[in-house]
């Protein structure tokens, strides 16, 4: 009887201790007139109706912070330090009350003994949800080397976070192995694929949750496939394939430079396990596929360019006129029953001297409306790009806008819709220049964009800390069912190797 | 910490590469360690209870692998990819001794007769044996061991490496001047170079031993310059992206280390990329050892004025030529591509930076570099004395064919012209009695090793790694 009475003593103590506590709003604060710092910066966003607690830190130097979250029907308070940690339970309840509406939160902040309240900001809380899962690669932002890499999947109602794949498993001391370039079809992951480079190299294809490793390099193709783009409905995967180099800037905090030399298009039956060439243009690299939504049209990126110094090789010339190379977007018309491609048009002339940039990355939206592209100076490696910017181009109306509410003063790239089409995640380097970091936006009904937020993480401060980039965010509607087990016993095993077809 | 928690037993490699961290003063890392197998050595005498055993020293053992796989290291210390393994072997058994120590008790507990001693010796045998099976490993490399443990210029590598970084220029100098074997590695010319450089004395250079030779290593391990000390190098030289690019290609290959941190750090400064600089920082914060140094740089974020003021700033700012941006790659080589670099720019924007690019010209042995920067450099100092290297470059290169430079009039010094002179006897003297180029290294060392003239001749064809 003791013993019970100490265990339910301790298991009360250990069920108050686990409850949040809501601290007090200090009386008498002094008015601030201006927002507080808070990182993330979640002042003023629209955020969907299911993702996880936004919490926060205060960075105003203060011992202590309260945040009000008035909402329709009720108000909660939270801080603890200078962090805001909102319980994920009540921050479901806040959301359902919140739905179509604003949540207003006021932060009181003690600095130096005295407390002060600034200015009230507003999340608005959209009625779309946004698709329950994202994915992207974990990886340090180095140059040329690599080691730990991980494919992961992110809950964005809740903070789970899972290993998709982990290169560590088939990694060695003399070989590692590199994971790249992960896709779905149709935002489903029961058709999905990723690649290996080096050790036990190949592409991991899932194909209606089946799994196979297959080699796509061919004696006709420059290289196995690399970016790729799943056919909304067929089981084709449009891939660039490419030549790429890598070189370093002396002065520009760029630093690196990463060059196709060589570029072309292929399509990959993956039923009859054939790759053929969609193009590849002399004086043209190509790359950057993409389906529309209703799988007729393929849009791509390419850049004109002449090699003029047969003396040098490629790579050199590529590296002294590496400011030429400029790319444009194009669309092709294509017919899934034949697997014929056809009218290829350029769609936006990014290097015209009027506009004199370079664009890479399209997306369209799930509505075939709209294309979402990053843009910068020149090249195709607008990650590393500090001018990067997201643009949207309507293609109805052929109307191209910068979404400044997406774009900030470093590299925004990899934009990509949510199934919906009513959220766009960008990866953005607005936090350090160096790694990147999701960032989601509304786009509402009326095409307008709203101003994006950090995906958020349980450790506000989390970020400051964590010396990996999440690299290429997708978005998913269910999660990867293939362990990470089952990827690595077949990445053990050699690929089969595709078959060339004219 | 939270990418180490991702893995199964990566707490241990979290709390290996926290006390990995007090070896900033070895006498604090090697207790701490002592400590560690003292504990671990008394645990096992419990679970064996062989106290009083005139074995006991057995259980010694394992201690005695783990000292000497540390010491074994060597070179490896750059390559090794397990983080903190100072310490992450001693505590992994420590851990298997106090499971063992655990499991022994409960069994005696449950009075399983005659355990004690047999089944005790049999547990933490097997203990030992696991943990003999991954030092035997070393042991196979005897070579290794006996080459890192006599190799003088290993340690002195380390030290000249930790006096740079905290800008012991002179204790650098020292070190090349009082080596006790003849052949410094390129490393150590190097650090010796850059020592010389931010004291105002590279024209010294070919004065203290300027032929660096490869590092002595088992063929197992091929050794870079880049992976060993390129961040370092690089910063010093003021190629603050290749010096951020290296501690971020060395953090990724070999784990994250302080002294790559601080490198991505001042290179940030140096950029004046804060952002990113000030994640650094606060990561130098959580440190023990770094701690200061973290707040001390934050204020170089904070105030232009104080970072300006600042020695490091004072030393290496006169590198920073105003030069544009170039697209280029040293191939992980960054020894050669210094050199190159430097031999190839025009215009220097300081003193410090034109007897660099000068320098560099001789140490690569660029003729056609060289004439030209002696020619930049005696148009703007016509009224000044022109450095004896200097001098000692244009009298072999200067009247060379290809030169594109006259040196008709030049006022060179009477000693050094007829030095070189002597010389030009001498090695035509050997060179036509038939001594190979061994032995008329061996013949004219002593009078002209300290001359730039020994080096074109004798050292021209150094390896670069």
């Amino acid at each position: 009887m003791k013993i019970l009475n100490i265990l339910s003593t301790i298991a009360l103590a250990a069920l108050l201790f686990a409850c949040t506590s809501h601290p007090s709003v200090p009386n008498g604060a002094q008015k601030e007139a201006r927002l507080p710092k808070i990182y993330p910066d979640y002042t003023d966003v629209t955020i969907p109706s299911n993702i996880c607690p936004l919490n926060f830190a205060v960075q105003e130097g203060a011992a202590e912070v309260v945040a009000r979250f008035s909402y329709p029907g009720g108000e909660q308070t939270y801080g603890k330090g200078s962090n805001v940690l909102i319980d994920e339970s009540e921050w479901k309840d806040i959301l359902a009350a919140s739905k179509g509406k604003s949540i207003t939160v006021d932060v009181f902040a003690n600095i130096n003994g005295s407390w002060k309240q600034f200015n009230s900001f507003k999340i608005n809380v959209a009625e779309e949800e946004i698709d329950q899962y994202i994915s992207y690669r974990l990886i340090q932002p180095s140059y040329v080397a690599y080691e730990s890499l991980t494919i992961s999947q992110r809950d964005l109602t809740s903070f789970e976070e899972k290993v998709i794949y982990n290169n560590m498993s088939v990694s060695t001391e003399e070989m590692g192995q590199c994971i790249n370039c992960h896709s779905y079809q149709n935002y489903k992951t029961d058709h999905m694929l990723f690649h290996m480079r080096q050790a036990h190299g190949g592409t991991m294809i899932v194909n209606d949750g089946k799994l196979t490793k297959v080699d796509l390099k061919t004696d006709e193709t420059i290289s196995a496939g690399v970016y790729p783009a799943w056919h909304p409905t067929k089981n084709f995967i449009a891939f660039s394939t490419n030549k790429t180099g890598q070189s370093f800037h002396t002065k520009d905090l760029a630093k690196i430079e990463v060059q196709d030399t060589e570029s072309d298009l292929i399509l990959y039956d993956v039923d009859k396990n054939e790759v053929s060439i969609i193009s590849e243009l002399d004086d043209e690299l190509e790359v950057f596929p993409t389906w529309s939504p209703d799988g007729k049209k393929l849009y791509f990126c390419s850049a004109h360019f002449e090699y003029h110094n047969d003396s040098i090789a490629k790579e050199t010339e590529m590296i002294n006129r590496f400011k030429e190379v400029k790319y444009d977007l194009y669309c092709a018309d294509f017919n899934p029953d034949t697997k014929q491609f056809s009218n290829m048009e350029k769609i936006y002339c990014a290097s015209d001297t009027a506009i004199n940039k370079s664009a890479t990355l399209p997306r369209v939206s799930p509505d075939g409306r709209y294309l979402l592209f990053a843009i910068a100076e020149f090249g195709c490696f607008h990650v590393w790009h500090n001018d990067a910017d997201i643009m949207l181009l309507d293609l109805k109306t052929k109307e191209v806008k910068a979404l400044d509410n997406v774009n900030s003063n470093r590299s925004e790239s990899y934009p990509t819709w949510s199934s919906n089409g009513r959220w766009i995640m960008v990866d953005s380097r607005r936090d350090d220049g160096n790694y990147t970091r999701p960032y989601i936006a509304y786009f509402d009904k009326n095409g307008k964009t709203h101003k994006a937020f950090e995906l958020p993480q349980k450790d506000p401060n989390f970020y400051t800390f964590f010396v990996r980039s999440y690299n290429r965010p997708e978005f998913m509607i269910e999660e990867v069912k293939v362990s990470p087990k089952e990827f690595t016993s077949k990445a053990l095993e050699e690929p089969i190797k595709a078959k060339y077809v004219k | 910490m939270k990418d180490m928690l991702a893995y199964e037993g990566g707490w241990l490699l979290w709390v290996s590469c926290y006390l990995t961290q007090f070896f900033y003063h070895p006498w604090i890392g090697s207790i701490i360690l002592i400590i560690i197998w003292i504990l671990s050595y008394y645990l096992l005498l419990i679970t064996t209870r062989m106290f009083k055993n005139k074995w006991c020293f057995i259980l010694l053992l394992p201690f005695i692998f783990f000292l000497y796989s540390i010491l074994s290291y060597g070179y490896w210390i750059y390559y090794v990819k397990i983080q903190g393994y100072v310490f992450y072997n001693s505590l992994l058994f420590f851990i298997c001794v106090v499971l063992t120590l655990i499991i022994c008790e409960a069994l005696r507990l449950v009075k399983v007769k005659k355990f004690n001693i047999i089944t005790g010796a049999i547990l933490s045998l097997c203990c030992v044996i696991f943990h003999l099976c991954g030092t035997l490993w070393n042991i196979s490399k005897a070579n290794e061991f006996s080459i890192t443990m006599s190799d003088d210029n290993f340690h002195h590598e380390l030290s000249m490496y930790r006096a740079i970084d905290e800008g012991r220029y002179e204790d650098v100098i020292e070190e090349a001047k009082n080596l006790n074997n003849d052949q410094p590695t390129n490393l150590m010319v190097l650090f010796k170079n850059i020592a010389l450089m931010h004291t105002d004395r590279l024209p010294e250079m070919f004065q203290i031993n300027n032929c660096g030779i490869t590092p002595k290593t088992d063929d197992s391990l091929k050794i870079r310059i880049s992976q060993l000390a390129a961040p370092l190098i690089y910063y010093q030289f003021g190629q603050m992206n290749y010096a951020y690019r290296w501690a971020m290609e060395n953090s990724v290959k070999h784990g994250l280390s302080f002294r790559n941190v601080k490198i991505m750090a001042l290179a940030s400064i140096f950029n004046q990329d804060f952002a990113v600089a000030a994640k650094y920082i606060n990561i130098l914060k959580q440190s023990v050892y770094y701690r200061d140094w973290a707040f001390l740089h934050e204020r170089w974020i904070q105030s232009s004025t104080d970072f300006i003021q600042s020695q490091e700033y004072q030393t290496i700012a006169p590198l920073l030529n105003d030069d544009i941006n170039e697209l280029d790659t040293d191939n992980g080589f960054c020894e050669r591509w210094i050199l190159d670099h430097f031999s190839n720019i025009l215009n220097p924007t300081s003193e410090k930076l034109e007897d660099l690019l000068i320098c560099s010209s001789l140490w690569s042995t660029d003729e056609y570099a060289f004439c030209v920067h002696f020619h930049d450099y005696y148009q703007r100092h016509k009224d000044e004395h022109i450095p004896a290297l200097y001098q000692e470059g244009a009298l072999l290169l200067g009247n060379a064919p290809e030169s594109p430079i006259t040196l008709y009039n030049f006022p060179f010094d009477e000693e050094i012209s007829m030095n070189f002179n002597q010389f030009v006897m001498d090695y035509n003297d050997y060179n036509s009695s038939g001594a190979d180029k061994q032995k008329m290294m061996n013949l004219l060392k002593e009078r002209y090793s300290d001359t730039f003239w020994f080096y074109y001749y004798f050292y021209n064809d150094f390896n670069i790694y």
